[in-house]
């Protein structure tokens, strides 16, 4: 039964993961049209990328792992920036306008992120689907003490 | 009383407990790049004599990959969690009614 316990790590670990995912894509949404950034420059588009991993139960861990080895979970590796030319757009009257009259708008494609964004959420309620599965798994063994 | 068809169970639910941690690796790594789709061997340990090995995990073939070397199928995955917890429930229940069986012979057949 300890197993299932790590079993809901793993769960959480994907979970947290593709929150991570979501919170990237919501912000390169928000700032589809940011032409100024802290950097200089417009914004750049960011994505992130998963890479599997062992997790351990924090439990188990604590005891020394002596006990069970934990399963394959899911962390996010690093968030990459895309740092491709920007989209120029030719506005004179902006205040952030080149001497050309074209602004560098951040290349962001809504429609693309969006979709992403349904992956996102859908991958995090198969995620929540099977904690519910493993708790229901777990509460069956508990009833066995009554 | 309990070892036999008892300690058969408890393997029995130790290997679903184990199934239920690969199935919730595949869902968590869905979208991982290069992931490929783990499970548990079934078969080759209910024929093993020695119960207490620990389950052979292994790569089914005949899935789709994606493009990004992924090979998850989240119905399959679903279809897994559903018949796990099913199977999970026989156990229990099983379980449940030995236990239930010793109890009503220690109180003398009279029912709690």
């Amino acid at each position: 039964m300890s197993s299932l316990f790590s079993s809901m790590d793993v769960s959480a670990s994907g979970m947290s993961a593709e929150r991570q995912r979501a919170e990237v894509l919501v912000q390169n949404l928000a700032n589809a049209d940011t032409t100024r950034t802290a950097d200089g420059g417009p914004y750049r588009r960011k994505d992130v990328v998963f890479q599997s991993s062992e997790v351990g139960s924090s439990f188990s861990t604590m005891l020394g792992s002596q006990m069970e080895e934990g399963g394959t979970g899911v962390e996010v590796a690093q968030v990459v920036t895309d740092n491709g030319e920007p989209d120029m757009r030719y506005m004179p009257g902006h205040p952030d306008a080149n001497k050309d009259g074209f602004v560098a708008f951040p290349k962001v494609n809504p429609a693309e992120d969006m979709v992403d964004l349904l992956g996102a959420s859908r991958s995090y309620q198969a995620n929540v689907a099977a904690v519910g599965a493993i708790k229901d798994m777990i509460q069956r063994s508990i009833d066995l003490f009554r | 009383m309990l070892d036999g068809i008892g300690g058969d169970i408890e393997n029995y639910m130790t290997l679903l407990s184990a199934r239920e941690k690969v199935v919730a690796s595949n869902i968590a790594n869905a979208d991982t790049p290069g992931y490929k789709t783990e499970d548990v061997d079934f078969s080759s340990v209910l024929d093993e004599a020695d119960n207490a090995a620990p389950p052979r995990v292994t790569q089914p073939s005949g899935l789709r990959v994606k493009n990004d070397g992924n090979n998850v199928d989240l119905d399959r995955e679903a279809r897994l969690l559903a018949e796990n917890a099913l199977r999970f429930s026989v156990a229990s229940n099983l379980l449940r009614s030995q236990l239930q069986d010793i109890k009503t012979a220690l109180q003398d057949g009279s029912q709690s």
